[in-house]
Order: structure tokens, then C-alpha cells, then sequence
């Protein structure tokens, strides 16, 4: 049999989830969801810079998710878009995203579909970032900043850096087959 | 030269940039979707601006939260700024933070690390 909801929210809510979405995400979800997770995790006004960190780290999965994700849809490159008014509803990503509670803190993570060819590099960037201190990844994060991305980067090619600089823990990075073509690529964050 | 403003977004700072008054501000968030699309007309202005005026620059920033994308776009702001100071033009930086925002201040302190020649100053509030 299937599950129903309440099946759904018993097991959710026994592991502590605050959020979790599986479907598009899109700039104006993100928007949303960022912003109520920021104002909604602080329980109280020393938690204000743990808020922060789990909404930034939020925002980078998110924007992966809109980026990386194989299943996606972009927006006609000849959409009309004044400056200021990106076609946010026509572009996104498929993807999960779920924020659980700890004990000190709090768990992020986010999955998506990726092809099998973009895994290797992936994982060789995250095994880097994950090696350093948190001063060797200050230091790194400054030099790529300055550097600018690699060609394969549709950002800054700064994110996983700045998700490692925010966390408490070394990245944890799940890659699962799923055919021969894609894998379902998760990182999960401890903040 | 036309004075440029934009409003602020959710996710996109306002830019108030005013040659009249060689005052400019950028204050908000910054996490747009299209972070080159939102900052290249940004540094087209700036870029024009700097070319066509002796007067020392003032730049306000108060962000509280940026992301990747958009810190690669502010170094490269600064990095502008930086290199008329470098010439011999008078820039000064303010980068505004809330006393009890550490990521913004420590944003602030690596930026003010990453220049050589302009006057980066932070100063904290608490309103």
C-alpha cells in the first residue's frame, strides 16, 4: 500500500524535519522558502547567526539545484527581460531539499539528478574543500574569488566552498546510480 | 552624467549611485538569479563614472547577506575601485554591519584584507 500524508509527516517528524520539498525549484521559490527557513529556524536572538548559516547554505543548494540539475527547464533565451526582471518562473530545477534539527544545530542537505559525467568532478572538488582547515578554506575561497570560475562553473565556482566555511562538519557527499546515465547526487551540511 | 538607481529586491540590492553628490550606496541582499545580469550595467556606470570625475568617491555598502556568485561580483567592485585608487584618485569604502551580524562583518574584514590602495573603513550599528 502506499503511503498516505500522515505517513509521510509521523516519519518526517520523528527525524525532527522542519522542511522538506521535493519538485522545481525556481528563483522565486527559493526567494521564499530562504527567507521564511531564516526567520522561522531562530528560536531565540542567539540563534540569529545560526538562522543566517542554515539560509545561506540554503540559498547555494538551491541555486545548484536551478543550475546543475538535469531535470530542468530554462527560459527562451529571447524571453522579454528588462534589467531587474530575470524570468524567474520559467527557469528551475528539480530537486530535494530538506532541514532537519540537531541536538546543536542543524542538518541541510539537497539532492538531484546529475549525469554520471559530472560526479567525477564533483567529487574531486569536494574532497579537496573537505582536506582544509577552516584557514585553508578562508584562503582558498579568497584565491578563487579572485581567480574567477573554471569553465564548467555557471557561478563564481565558489559554492561548495562556502557551504564547507559554514559548516561544522566535512561535506558529506552521496552519489546513487540510478541508470546508466544519471545519478542522484546529494550534500548534506552540518550547521 | 545620469545619476542610476534601483530599487531593492528580495534578492537584489537597491543601487543608488549619485555623480552629482559623488555619493554612492548599495544596500540590501544580494542573491539575484543572474548575478552578471544584475551587476554588468553596475560596472558599465561605475567604470564611466570613475573616467569622468576628479572628485574623492564615497561608496556606502550596508549587505546583509550575499551569496557565491554575488561575492565574486563585489571583489570585482572593489578590485575596480581599487585600481583608481591606485592612480591617485581618493576612494573610501564604508561597509555598514549590524552589531550582531558576524557574517557580515567578517565579509567586510576579508574584502578590507582583499585591497591595497582605497580606504576601506567598517563601522558596526546596532538600530
Amino acid at each position: 500500500m502506499n503511503k498516505s500524508i500522515l505517513d509521510y509527516y509521523n516519519y518526517l517528524d520523528q527525524d525532527g524535519v522542519v522542511f522538506y520539498f521535493n519538485g522545481p525549484v525556481s528563483h522565486s521559490v527559493l526567494e521564499g522558502f530562504g527567507d521564511i527557513i531564516r526567520q522561522n529556524v531562530a528560536t531565540s536572538k542567539s540563534d540569529t547567526n545560526l538562522a543566517r548559516k542554515v539560509f545561506a547554505v540554503m540559498v547555494e543548494q538551491m541555486q545548484n539545484i536551478i543550475a546543475y540539475s538535469i531535470d530542468k527547464k530554462e527560459a527562451a533565451a529571447d524571453a522579454s527581460c528588462g534589467a531587474g526582471q530575470p524570468p524567474s518562473e520559467y527557469t528551475y530545477g528539480t530537486g530535494q531539499i530538506l532541514v532537519q534539527r540537531e541536538e546543536d544545530g542543524f542538518i541541510v542537505a539537497c539532492s538531484n539528478r546529475i549525469t554520471t559525467q559530472q560526479a567525477e568532478r564533483i567529487r574531486q572538488k569536494v574532497e579537496q574543500i573537505n582536506a582544509m582547515s577552516k584557514t585553508e578554506l578562508k584562503d582558498y575561497y579568497r584565491r578563487q574569488r579572485k581567480a574567477g570560475p573554471d569553465k564548467e562553473s555557471m557561478g563564481a565556482g565558489l559554492g561548495f566552498i562556502e557551504m564547507a566555511r559554514k559548516a561544522k562538519k566535512p561535506l558529506a557527499i552521496d552519489f546513487s546510480p540510478l541508470d546508466d546515465t544519471a545519478s542522484l547526487f546529494s550534500v548534506t551540511v552540518n550547521v | 552624467m545620469h545619476p542610476y538607481y534601483i530599487p531593492a529586491t528580495k534578492s537584489s540590492p537597491e543601487i543608488n549611485f549619485d555623480p552629482n553628490a559623488d555619493k554612492l550606496e548599495i544596500r540590501g541582499e544580494s542573491y539575484p538569479e543572474n548575478c552578471s545580469q544584475f551587476y554588468t550595467p553596475v560596472f558599465e556606470w561605475l567604470e564611466q563614472y570613475l573616467n569622468n570625475t576628479n572628485a574623492p568617491i564615497h561608496l556606502d555598502m550596508e549587505i546583509q547577506y550575499f551569496n557565491s556568485s554575488s561575492s565574486k561580483a563585489l571583489m570585482d567592485l572593489f578590485d575596480m575601485l581599487d585600481e583608481a585608487a591606485g592612480k591617485g584618485k581618493s576612494v573610501f569604502v564604508n561597509w555598514h554591519y549590524h552589531e550582531d551580524n558576524e557574517t557580515a562583518q567578517e565579509c567586510g574584514e576579508e574584502f578590507q584584507e582583499d585591497v591595497l590602495h582605497l580606504d576601506f573603513k567598517l563601522t558596526s550599528f546596532n538600530a
